[in-house]
């Protein structure tokens, strides 16, 4: 009866042990880390031409409420060939990220780039609106 | 109690090991020179770009005891363009770091891959300077240079510089461009003509030189023939004009050569070669003094990198390129 009593308790230990030791995930698929901040907007934007010198011709406007963020560039600006920036709420991602020169020509049809938080709970939806001068 | 020993011999050799690793080699003052000797070092930085010239500094020495320098002379694997010479003067740097000349000889004389120069004074020592102007012939290929000296004791020493690769592209500095009327730019003749000139080779004009003032952002631009009107405002084209050059505006890129010696920047036939032009625009607005544009022509065969020298509020500009045959 001991030994049984002993057989029982040892598989109870080791699948306590194993439970104990499985690690919480605390960094995302992009190597970054999660943290608890729900903070989750876009606090400044930025255009850059080909030629790496801003394109807009006056401050971009961000409503953090419509999640819109409206810029207007200067007569001329190749937009097939931008780099947009975004400054974003501390520990935040872009999806889709900017890895280089974006084509943002279809005025037609915004662009929308998401804000991830830090908690990577809470996404919002940003609709780049871009007119010319 | 084995242990113990092992470990005390180890401590040992491990402290015989650190003492031989810390003697330290005792300086020794080197040979003075004992025969003629010589040396080299090229001056120039940068690509070697036909029509300009490569500078070199060549120094050579023999004892005093030994005798005097009697020549000097260089020979390139391809005969150098126009304007080839060895200076017969020897440069020293004074205490406020300006080169200064001594005449030691006659003027140089090339004849086809040679230069020569012959001392005319008593000397024993010298740095001559040698300036290669990069022929047309040479353009894609490696050049090398075998540079010797000869002393009045019937020596002689040399020193082989090179190969060095002649880079692909052409050079045209300080093209005076106009609105309305030196407007019209070839890439391939790297040249400006005003509406008629244009009109008689349509084919060959890649871009239009324009400014206005209105709108503030317009200013001075270069712009294709087969642009969109709204980039060519008030400007009737030469009849047949009607290529469709790609432009990508860059700035920060002061490319030494075209800044005529100011900065520190070069553009090579690797940049020219693989600069991303997809998807480019026709037409470069906005352009500043020493901003630049990367160019590709409509038939891809050239590539070109103009640089804004110069700027005025009256509408003409200065550029320079360099080009590049894809």
């Amino acid at each position: 009866m001991a030994k049984y009593f002993k057989i029982t308790l040892s598989i109870l230990m080791i699948s306590a042990i194993i439970i104990s030791c499985k690690k919480d995930s605390v960094v995302d698929e992009d190597g970054l880390l999660i943290t608890f901040r729900q903070e989750c907007f876009v606090s400044n934007f930025e255009l850059l031409g080909a030629d790496f010198v801003s394109v807009r011709s006056k401050t971009a406007v961000i409503d953090t409420v419509a999640q819109t963020i409206d810029v207007e560039v200067l007569f001329g600006t190749d937009l097939k060939n931008v780099y947009p920036q975004f400054t974003l709420a501390t520990d935040c991602k872009l999806d889709p990220k900017v890895t280089g020169r974006t084509d943002l020509s279809n005025l037609a049809s915004p662009k929308v780039y998401t804000v991830v938080s830090g908690n990577r709970k809470i996404r919002k939806d940003y609709k780049l609106n871009i007119k010319f001068q | 109690m084995r242990n113990k020993n092992i470990q005390f011999s180890f401590l040992v050799i491990m402290m015989l090991a650190s003492l031989v690793a810390c003697k330290k080699e005792e300086y020794t003052i080197p040979d003075a020179v004992s025969q003629l000797t010589n040396d080299c070092i090229k001056r120039t930085i940068g690509p070697s770009i036909v029509s300009l010239p490569l500078e070199f500094a060549y120094a050579m020495a023999i004892p005093k005891s030994s005798g005097k320098l009697v020549s000097a002379q260089v020979e390139a694997s391809i005969a150098g363009a126009s304007g080839t010479y060895l200076e017969h003067r020897s440069f020293f740097t004074n205490s406020s770091g300006v080169d200064v000349p001594v005449l030691v000889g006659s003027p140089s004389l090339t004849v086809d891959k040679t230069t020569k120069m012959t001392y005319s004074i008593d000397t024993n020592a010298a740095t001559l300077r040698y300036y290669y102007v990069i022929p047309e012939e040479a353009r894609g290929q490696s050049v090398s240079f075998t540079f010797s000296v000869t002393s009045s004791d019937g020596k002689t020493a040399s020193y082989k510089m090179g190969p060095y690769t002649v880079s692909r592209m052409s050079i045209k500095k300080n093209l005076a461009v106009s609105n309305g009327v030196n407007a019209f730019i070839s890439i391939e003749d790297m040249a400006v003509y005003n509406a008629a000139a244009a009109a008689a080779i349509p084919g060959k004009i890649d871009l239009v030189y324009l400014f206005r003032a209105v709108p503030t952002t317009f200013t001075h631009a270069l712009v294709s023939p087969a642009a969109d009107a709204a980039y060519l405002p008030g400007v009737t084209l030469p009849a047949g004009l009607n290529r469709s050059t790609k432009l990508r505006k860059v700035f920060n890129l002061q490319d030494r050569n075209l800044a005529n010696l100011q900065f520190g920047i070069y553009v090579d036939d690797v940049d020219l070669k693989n600069v991303d032009m997809v998807d480019m625009p026709n037409y470069a607005i906005g352009l500043r003094a020493e901003a630049g544009v990367w160019v590709e022509t409509a038939d891809k065969k050239y590539r070109a990198y103009i640089f804004v020298n110069s700027i005025t509020a009256a509408g003409t500009a200065v550029i320079s390129m360099l080009r590049y045959t894809l």
